[in-house]
C-alpha cells in the first residue's frame, strides 16, 4: 500500500518541484504582459493626442493616404489606425518579452526572429507611405506637364506612370519584408522589363519613318555644307 | 389650363394644349442617351411608411430615360436601410441608396469637417449636396433632377416635364424649377403666398429695383423643391442646409448663371404633400422656423449683393410687409371665392402676424450676425481641400449597397 502511495506521490512531487521552479518565470511573464498592456494603452493615448495636435488626419486626407485606406474598405481615422497598429505592436512585443521570460528554448528563438524582423517591417511601412506620396506627386506633375503641352492622352500617361511607380514601390516593400524575395525581384524585373521593352519596341517601330527622315535630312544638310565649302 | 403669360426675367413653360406623356418620354429617351440624367431623392425612412413613397416607386419603375437614381436615406437604422433597398428593388434603373446614418458616410462627414469645411446639420440640403457629390464621383450623368419623397399626388409626368427643358439640347437651359398650385378644397403654400412674395415686393418698394429681387419674384413658386440642373451647377453651387435651402439655391443660380438660361415649368395640376404646422409661438419649430430661415437667407443674399440694411429699413419693412400681406389676403380671398374654395381669413391673418414676427426675428439675427451660418461648400471647394474625397464617397456608397 505504501509503495502504491509512493508511486502516486512521486510524480506529483516532481510536478510540484518543477512548478516551483517555473512559477517565478510565469509570474515574471504575467507581470511583463500586464505592464506591457498598460504601457501600450498609455502610448496609444499619448500618440493619439500627438497626432491630433499635428493634425495627422487632415494631412493624410490631403496627401491621399486616407483615400488608400478607404479603397481597402478601412473606415477608421488614420490616427486611430496608426494608434491601433502601435498598440498591437506593443502588445505583441510585450507578449514576446513575457514569453521569453518563461525561458523556453523554442520560444526564445521565435522571439529573436520577431525582434529582428521589426526593423524590416518598419522600413516597409515607410517605403509604402512615402512611395505612395511620391508616386502621387510625380503622377500629378506629369499630368500637369502633359496637359500644358497639349498632349491628348495626358491622364492616361499620368496614370501609367503612377501605376509603374506603385509597382516599383510594392516590389521594394515586399523585398524589404523578405516575402519570397527571389520571386518578387524576378516578377518585378519581368513586369518592369516587359513594359520598358514594349515601350521601346512601340516607339522604335512607330518612329522608323521619323528616324529615317531625320537621318536623311541630316545627310542632306551635310551634302549642302560640302557643296558650299567646295564652291 | 393655365394662361401663357411670360412674366419676370426667366422663361415660364406653361401647361398648354393636349399633353402627351408618351411623346415627352420618347424624346427624353432619345436625348438622355447622350445627355444622361440622374434623379436625386432626399428621403426620410418615415416616408417609406407613408402613402407617398409606394406611389413614387410605382411610377419611377415605369421611367426608362433616367440613368441612375440616388436616394439619400436619412434617419434610418441598418435594418431600415436594408428595408429601403428591398423597397426600391422593383425599379429597373440603377438605384443607389446613400445611408446617411451609416458608419462609412459618417466618416465621410468627419473627413470633410476635420479639414475645416462645414457640412451643416442634417436635413434636405445636406442630403441633396451629398447626393450631388456621389453623382459627380460616378461620372455617369450630365444632369441632376431632384424632387421630394412626400408627394402624395406624384406622377411620372412631373419628372418628365421637369427634365425636358434642360435635357433637350436646343432649348439650352441649365436650370429648371417646377411650379404648381397647391390647392385641395382650399389653398395651401402659406409661406410662398403670404411671406416670400409680399416680402420681396415690400423690399422692392423700399429699396427700389434690384436684379436679385426681380429674379426671385419671377418664380411662381420659389419654394418648390423640384428642379433639374446641369451637373456643373452641382459642382459650383453652395447649398444652405437650413430652411433657406430653396431661396439660397436660387441665389446661387442667380450668382453663377444668366437668367436667360433659367426657366420654370408647370409640372402638375395638383400637388399635395405633408403640411407643416404654423407654430406661431415657437420660432424654432414648424413654419415659423422656416419663415425665419427664409427671411435671413434673403437678407444675407441682398447684403452680399451690396444692399445696406439699417435699423430704420427693417422697421419700415415690417410695416410695409404687413400692409402688402394684408392686401394679398384680400386677393386670395377673392380668388378662393370665385373658385368655391374654403378660405379661413382669420387663419390667414394669424399667419401674416406670425410671419411679421418672423421678419423681426430674422432682422435681429441678421444685425447680430450678418454672416450667419455658412453654406455647405461646393464640391469644387471640397475636392480642392481633400483631393480623394469623391473616390471615398463613391467607395462608401458602393460598399453600403453591396
Amino acid at each position: 500500500m505504501e509503495e502504491f502511495l509512493q508511486l502516486i506521490m512521486e510524480p506529483m512531487k516532481d510536478v510540484f518541484v518543477k512548478f516551483k521552479e517555473f512559477a517565478p518565470n510565469l509570474l515574471a511573464m504575467l507581470t511583463i504582459v500586464l505592464v506591457g498592456i498598460l504601457f501600450a494603452r498609455i502610448m496609444k493615448a499619448v500618440l493619439l493626442r500627438f497626432m491630433k495636435a499635428i493634425k495627422l488626419d487632415s494631412w493624410s486626407d490631403r496627401m491621399g493616404l486616407t483615400a488608400v485606406m478607404r479603397r481597402g474598405d478601412l473606415w477608421a481615422k488614420p490616427s486611430e489606425a496608426v494608434g491601433s497598429v502601435v498598440f498591437w505592436t506593443l502588445i505583441i512585443g510585450s507578449l514576446m518579452a513575457g514569453l521569453s521570460a518563461l525561458k523556453i528554448h523554442a520560444i526564445d528563438s521565435l522571439v529573436n526572429q520577431f525582434i529582428l524582423y521589426l526593423p524590416r517591417a518598419f522600413s516597409a511601412v515607410l517605403i509604402l507611405v512615402f512611395g505612395y506620396i511620391i508616386a502621387g506627386f510625380v503622377g500629378r506633375a506629369v499630368l500637369i506637364a502633359a496637359v500644358n503641352s497639349g498632349y491628348h492622352y495626358a491622364k492616361l500617361l499620368a496614370e501609367a506612370i503612377r501605376l509603374l511607380l506603385t509597382v516599383l514601390i510594392l516590389a521594394m516593400a515586399l523585398e524589404q519584408l523578405q516575402v519570397a524575395p527571389g520571386i518578387v525581384v524576378a516578377a518585378f524585373s519581368i513586369i518592369f522589363g516587359g513594359i520598358v521593352l514594349a515601350l521601346a519596341i512601340s516607339f522604335g517601330v512607330g518612329g522608323i519613318d521619323a528616324a529615317r527622315r531625320m537621318i536623311e535630312k541630316e545627310e542632306e544638310r551635310k551634302e549642302e555644307k560640302k557643296d558650299i565649302e567646295h564652291m | 389650363m393655365s394662361d401663357f403669360y411670360q412674366g419676370g426675367v426667366i422663361t415660364t413653360l406653361h401647361n398648354l394644349g393636349k399633353q402627351s406623356l408618351e411623346r415627352l418620354e420618347a424624346e427624353l429617351r432619345l436625348y438622355s442617351s447622350v445627355r444622361p440624367v440622374a434623379l436625386v431623392l432626399p428621403a426620410l425612412y418615415s416616408e417609406f411608411e407613408g402613402p407617398a413613397m409606394p406611389r413614387i416607386v410605382e411610377e419611377l419603375a415605369k421611367v426608362k430615360y433616367i440613368k441612375e437614381i440616388v436616394l439619400v436615406l436619412d434617419k434610418a437604422s441598418e435594418k431600415e436601410f436594408r428595408n429601403a433597398k428591398e423597397f426600391m428593388s422593383s425599379i429597373s434603373t440603377d438605384v443607389k441608396i446613400v445611408h446617411n446614418d451609416g458608419r462609412r458616410i459618417g466618416e465621410i462627414y468627419d473627413t470633410i469637417e476635420r479639414n475645416g469645411l462645414d457640412v451643416g446639420q442634417r436635413g434636405k440640403g445636406r442630403s441633396a449636396w451629398l447626393a450631388y457629390g456621389y453623382v459627380i464621383a460616378r461620372g455617369q450623368s450630365d444632369f441632376i433632377a431632384l424632387h421630394d419623397c412626400d408627394i402624395v399626388t406624384y406622377s411620372r409626368e412631373m419628372l418628365a416635364r421637369l427634365c425636358y427643358p434642360v435635357v433637350k439640347p436646343n432649348l439650352d437651359y441649365v436650370f429648371c424649377k417646377g411650379y404648381y398650385s397647391r390647392v385641395t378644397d382650399r389653398m395651401h403654400g402659406r409661406v410662398t403666398r403670404l411671406l416670400v412674395t409680399p416680402l420681396v415686393r415690400s423690399i422692392q418698394q423700399l429699396y427700389g429695383e434690384h436684379s436679385f429681387l426681380t429674379f426671385l419674384d419671377s418664380f411662381r413658386y420659389p419654394l418648390a423643391g423640384e428642379f433639374c440642373m446641369g451637373i456643373d451647377m452641382a459642382r459650383v453651387n453652395r447649398i444652405p442646409w437650413d430652411w433657406g435651402l430653396e431661396v439660397g439655391s436660387l441665389a446661387e443660380v442667380f450668382r453663377n448663371y444668366s437668367p436667360r438660361r433659367v426657366c420654370q415649368v408647370d409640372i402638375a395640376v395638383t400637388y399635395e404633400h405633408k403640411h407643416q404646422v404654423l407654430s406661431a409661438d415657437d420660432p424654432e419649430e414648424g413654419l415659423m422656423k422656416m419663415a425665419v430661415d427664409i427671411c435671413k437667407s434673403i437678407f444675407r443674399t441682398l447684403a452680399s449683393e451690396g444692399v445696406v440694411f439699417s435699423e430704420g429699413f427693417f422697421k419700415s419693412l415690417t410695416v410695409a410687409y404687413q400692409r402688402f400681406a394684408e392686401d394679398t389676403i384680400m386677393k386670395y380671398e377673392a380668388d378662393a371665392s370665385i373658385n368655391g374654395l374654403i378660405f379661413d381669413r382669420h387663419e390667414e391673418a394669424k399667419a401674416v402676424e406670425a410671419f411679421t414676427r418672423a421678419i423681426g426675428l430674422a432682422a435681429k439675427a441678421f444685425r447680430e450676425n450678418p454672416m450667419g451660418a455658412p453654406l455647405i461648400p461646393n464640391w469644387n471647394r471640397v475636392t480642392s481641400a481633400i483631393p480623394g474625397i469623391l473616390d471615398m464617397l463613391k467607395k462608401a456608397v458602393d460598399e453600403d449597397n453591396k
